[in-house]
């Protein structure tokens, strides 16, 4: 069985420290058998910010036609969704708030309409990863960016405890996460984990 | 001395309920004699930090469009009032698209240090946060403040207070909750009066 990750890039730096760990994170999922792997970098995928129009509520689907369009489907598709952004101002950077605010189509079909997102067959069995890295050496650095994590993943029914996170401070200049000790181990643990547990659901 | 007021509106949404709120805290402001002035991030143009660390050798962001002005005008202001919705538990992304493009200043003040605040300067500067939620949630703004602290803290301001109403939801809109939009109304006049105070009589 195909085991299916979608990730996002979401720092506009390309090749930066977040998008290394990203990258380091797939390369141990894509060496598993059977993982097909698709990874966006937002700074080039088109998503505009959400312009509050509420029309999702309604309509359910969103008003705006851009990158979005393409995403939608792969979202709700994907077994795995990996998310990686830099800490910019102690809160995730502008283009992956982009991202996550558009995810309120999502919010409005589970809460408002209260119609599925995934077929009741995949419930559970989707996993999410929210990688992330800060210059600032402050262990409180990833705080404010979790909550918003959350509404990401709990609305495309990924629930909190098979959410991962991997999150490495003081890290800025390019670069710099390829000296950190640990970054690349834990990032190849983390990947190999996530696709033996979702091999374990998905046959289960 | 004229106490300069800017309000900077991060919706989307334009005469939405974080916007009538804002607009509530200029008028307080304007009541009490101040020279406001609004901005409206959603008709400006302007793209989110590239994270190339430029500034972080030269001082200056590389990109010029029109976020470069407002930070002069941003500087030039005695108090700001920064608006934003909470949308997935943040700020907004054209709000926290603004705030990442403050590197430059962060970088003159603490890498290239040719930019510096006396504590005086920060006590007349003032700076709140003004937001809506539509969540009942207590805690649905404690991951806006890390941001908006940072905003401050970069520009020269003392993060003064927050006038903040959540439970749009319940009380169908700003116009409908009890209290929000007097008080914002309240603390839009005290800021102008305690800066007034502060500040120095020039020669």
């Amino acid at each position: 069985m195909e085991i299916k990750v979608l990730a996002f890039a979401g720092s506009p730096r390309r090749g930066g420290n977040s998008e290394t760990l990203l990258d380091w994170v797939l390369e141990a999922m894509g060496s598993e058998e059977g993982v097909r792997i698709e990874k966006f970098a937002l700074v080039e995928a088109n998503v505009n910010p959400c312009r509050g129009c509420n029309a999702c509520e309604t309509l359910n689907r969103c008003v705006q036609r851009d990158g979005m369009d393409m995403l939608h489907d792969r979202i709700i598709g994907a077994d795995a969704i990996v998310l990686a952004a830099p800490i910019f101002c102690m809160g995730i950077n502008a283009q992956t708030k982009a991202l996550i605010d558009r995810f309120q189509v999502f919010r409005s079909r589970k809460y408002v309409l209260h119609l599925p997102v995934v077929p009741p067959e995949r419930k559970g069995k989707r996993m999410g990863v929210f990688l992330s890295t800060a210059g600032q050496d402050w262990d409180y650095v990833f705080d404010a960016a979790i909550p918003s994590v959350k509404c990401f993943f709990h609305v495309i029914d990924v629930r909190d405890r098979d959410i991962r996170y991997l999150m490495v401070n003081n890290v800025d200049e390019k670069g710099a996460i390829l000296k950190h000790p640990t970054a690349r181990t834990d990032a190849l643990r983390l990947g190999h984990e996530v696709i033996s547990e979702l091999r374990k659901r998905l046959s289960g | 001395m004229v106490i300069r007021v800017l309000g900077i509106s991060g919706s989307p949404h334009r005469h939405g309920n974080t916007e009538t709120l804002l607009d509530a805290f200029l008028e307080g402001a304007k009541s009490a004699g101040a020279e406001v002035e609004k901005v409206v991030l959603k008709d400006l143009h302007y793209s989110p930090c590239r994270g190339c660390n430029t500034c972080h050798r030269e001082g200056k962001c590389i990109v010029e469009d029109e976020a470069l002005p407002l930070f002069d005008t941003i500087l030039a202001s005695d108090c700001l009032g920064v608006a934003s919705p909470i949308y997935s538990m943040g700020i907004t992304a054209e709000l926290k698209g603004l705030i990442d493009r403050a590197q430059f200043i962060w970088a003159r003040k603490y890498i290239l240090k040719t930019l510096y605040f006396s504590d005086e300067h920060i006590r007349r500067h003032k700076g709140i946060f003004i937001s809506t939620a539509g969540l009942s949630w207590d805690n649905v703004f404690d991951a806006a403040f890390p941001a908006m602290t940072a905003f401050f803290n970069t520009l020269g301001f003392e993060y003064y207070d927050n006038i903040i109403a959540n439970e749009m939801d319940r009380y169908g809109g700003i116009r409908g909750h009890p209290t929000a939009l007097s008080e914002a109304r309240e603390k839009g006049a005290a800021v102008v009066r305690v800066i007034g105070k502060l500040q120095k009589p020039r020669p």
